[in-house]
């Protein structure tokens, strides 16, 4: 085992050297590859070397240990309170040879504190579950004493007061809660966009015409698919017509390519998706090439999400997620998918009994809100006009004021968004819903409540609105954004702040008493 | 509700002053490499940006406002956006105390309040004496110990 992982590390290392040697000088001269590359073959297997020498972890009673580093040395301990989820990803070399990356994560700082490089699929494993064991442990030795309740048959019975500090035989084989079938599989694959594969058909691009760089700028096969609708031959002393064409080609062929990798990814990652439990954690695991599997302590989970698009709202589906402190796998944001897809009705149980928190009931903001979405609307289709007249002075553009047809959308695009809004202020959690275009219901415990904003802008005090934001524990995400209520009365949002903070307290005291983690490990 | 010390509009406007003397250079650079901005025009953009740095001072001073009130440190604060944000004692993560070169010749002091969350994950309060500052993160600091609740993260 031991020599298998030299023998990957040792590898892997002057691989990425070489490619990265590779691309930087293929600028300068290819011939220089020949005797820089063996330089960096030699350079990296050494480096991998010694870094696996230099290397060393250890499963402590109480912290987990990791100390690296070649030149400059660093130990770490990570308590295991404080570890959020455990991970483990292996790709396809990985899994041939059997080994594995575990990753583990802590709230707090820029990314993954230890991970774990190269270590048999055994051995991942065994740090997996004996992590959980003594996190496990540790938890029950400063609980207090009749937090321990015997039986795990009765509990899906009574998801409202739901707190499971049952480990029956720690490190057991994991109960399957829940399983992504094929067709639902297909569905989320083809139902869901990630703007992110955009770059797949750039990239696509940029490595087809390094080779045969001849057309210039714009590779040929971008005219030769624009032509049978009027494109240019070439780009120079075209009119903006043939070029219009020749963008609106572009843009179509990019959404397709963005599309179709977008779904490729999306299988290659959730294939084979099972979540189930173990303990008090969920364990997951999913991927065809690389596969990824961890746990998920459920105590640490912060706030509960059913993300939902139109097109899976027309048929129906839904996904169900939860964030944490850490940081995903591969997502870069804490929130990891419980249920990638399922049915709507399905996956609103599932949050139900996850939390005991119903979603449904919403209460809207105030019409006044919709009239300030039409009025935002309406201004920004007034930006397009203006910029297509702008365009129009400057280019031989023409009918610039056929841009106008954007005010067509802003009444139906101000109705949908308020459509859209919701909150419920329930007992134990908040529950905010919010977007059309990815609409999310999030469910947050007042127990996972870190600070609470009330914001009004300019125009929001002129109509006496404002928004509440509920801050819990995450990992900085630019993607998902804070739940924020939207627009609602400044009464109310005063109101909503005041008992957000009142029940946090009492929450508080509740879970000192009780030791309730307030949301159920067998929500399915 | 307590205000903050009245030298720290001189803080703000110096700061915004800097912003400015950088949007005057920025404007001098285009005019000498690019195209020709007449000078009036930059001495107008400028004066009214340092006129709307010392009213932006000025009404930020007065809408500030912070609280220590019984289960959550409450602040005001906001000129465009007005927020009003409470952060419970328990969410304390640790307390700073800092200030700046230029805090330092006004004889200002800031407290820094960080918890775990992602969006006001550090609040603020800038424009205190260094003993208010120091007894301010003092006093946090004995009330998020107080508090202390299991575990939140």
């Amino acid at each position: 085992m031991l020599a298998l992982q030299r023998g990957v590390t040792g590898f892997s290392m002057p691989f990425f050297f070489v490619m990265v040697a590779a691309s930087v000088v293929d600028f300068v001269a290819i011939g220089w590859v020949f005797w820089l590359a063996p330089i960096g073959f030699v350079a990296g297997a050494g480096y991998g070397i010694a870094h696996y020498y230099r290397f060393g972890y250890a499963v402590t009673a109480d912290t987990v240990d990791v100390s690296s580093g070649v030149f400059s040395r660093r130990s770490r301990e990570i308590p295991y309170r404080r570890i959020q989820n455990v991970d483990v990803s292996q790709g396809l070399l990985q899994r041939v040879l059997g080994v594995a990356i575990v990753s583990i994560e802590t709230a707090g700082g820029g990314d993954t504190e230890a991970t774990l490089h190269f270590v048999s699929e055994e051995e991942a494993e065994r740090i997996r579950s004996e992590i959980r064991r003594l996190t496990a442990a540790t938890a029950e030795s400063t609980a207090e004493p009749d937090a321990d309740r015997p039986g795990s048959a009765d509990e899906s019975a009574s998801p409202s007061e739901s707190t499971r500090r049952d480990r029956p035989g720690d490190g057991a084989t994991p109960t399957q809660l829940f399983e992504l079938e094929a067709e639902e599989l297909l569905l989320y694959a083809l139902s869901s966009f990630r703007w992110g594969a955009a770059i797949f058909p750039l990239v696509l691009v940029l490595f087809l015409t390094g080779s045969d760089s001849g057309s210039g700028l714009v590779p040929a096969f971008v005219f030769d698919a624009a032509r049978p609708f009027g494109g240019p031959a070439t780009l120079e002393g075209v009119s903006i017509g043939p070029v219009l064409v020749l963008i609106a080609v572009s843009l179509v062929q990019w959404s397709v390519f963005t599309y179709v990798s977008s779904a490729i990814y999306t299988v290659a990652n959730y294939y084979g998706f099972r979540l189930g439990r173990a303990g008090d954690d969920f364990v997951y695991e999913r991927g065809l090439i690389q596969r990824y599997s961890g746990s998920i302590p459920a105590d640490k989970v912060q706030s509960v999400t059913i993300a939902e698009n139109p097109l899976q709202r027309l048929l129906g589906y839904a996904g169900l997620w939860v964030e944490t402190a850490g940081y995903g796998p591969d997502s870069g944001d804490g929130s990891q998918a419980t249920v990638p897809m399922a049915r709507r009705d399905r996956v609103h149980r599932f949050a139900e009994n996850l939390t005991g928190a119903e979603p449904s009931g919403f209460q809207s903001p105030p019409p006044l809100a919709r009239r300030r979405y039409f009025v935002r609307y309406a201004l920004l289709a007034a930006v397009v006009v203006v910029a297509a007249f702008g365009l129009a002075q400057v280019s031989a553009l023409e009918r610039w004021y056929l841009a106008a047809v954007v005010f067509v959308a802003v009444p139906p695009a101000a109705h949908l968004r308020y459509a859209n809004l919701g909150y419920v202020v329930g007992a134990d959690h908040l529950v905010i819903r919010t977007g059309f275009w990815k609409r999310r219901t999030t469910v947050i415990p007042y127990y996972r409540i870190q600070t609470v904003a009330t914001r009004r802008s300019v125009f929001q005090r002129r109509l006496e609105l404002a928004s509440l934001t509920v801050d819990t524990a995450s990992s900085r995400t630019f993607v998902w954004g804070t739940p924020t209520i939207y627009d609602i009365d400044l009464e109310t949002a005063r109101e909503i702040h005041g008992t957000s903070r009142e029940r946090l307290q009492s929450a508080l005291r509740d879970r000192a008493r009780t030791d309730d983690i307030g949301l159920s490990v067998d929500f399915t | 509700m307590e205000s903050l010390h009245p030298r720290i509009r001189l803080l703000w406007i110096a700061r915004g002053a800097l912003a400015a003397v950088v949007l005057a250079v920025a404007l001098v650079v285009l005019d000498q490499w690019q195209l020709t901005v007449p000078t009036v025009a930059i001495g107008v953009v400028v004066a009214l940006a340092l006129v709307l740095v010392v009213a932006y001072a000025v009404r930020l001073y007065q809408v500030w406002r912070f609280e220590l009130q019984d289960d959550a440190l409450y602040l005001e604060r906001g000129v465009v956006t007005f927020v009003e944000t409470a952060v419970p004692f328990v969410r304390v993560q640790h307390v700073d105390t800092q200030f700046g070169p230029i805090e330092r010749v006004l004889g200002l002091s800031s407290v820094v309040v960080y918890t775990a969350g992602s969006r006001n994950a550090d609040v603020r309060i800038p424009g205190l004496t260094p003993d208010r500052a120091r007894s301010l993160q003092e006093t946090l600091r004995e009330l998020a110990v107080e508090s202390e609740a299991e575990d939140a993260v």
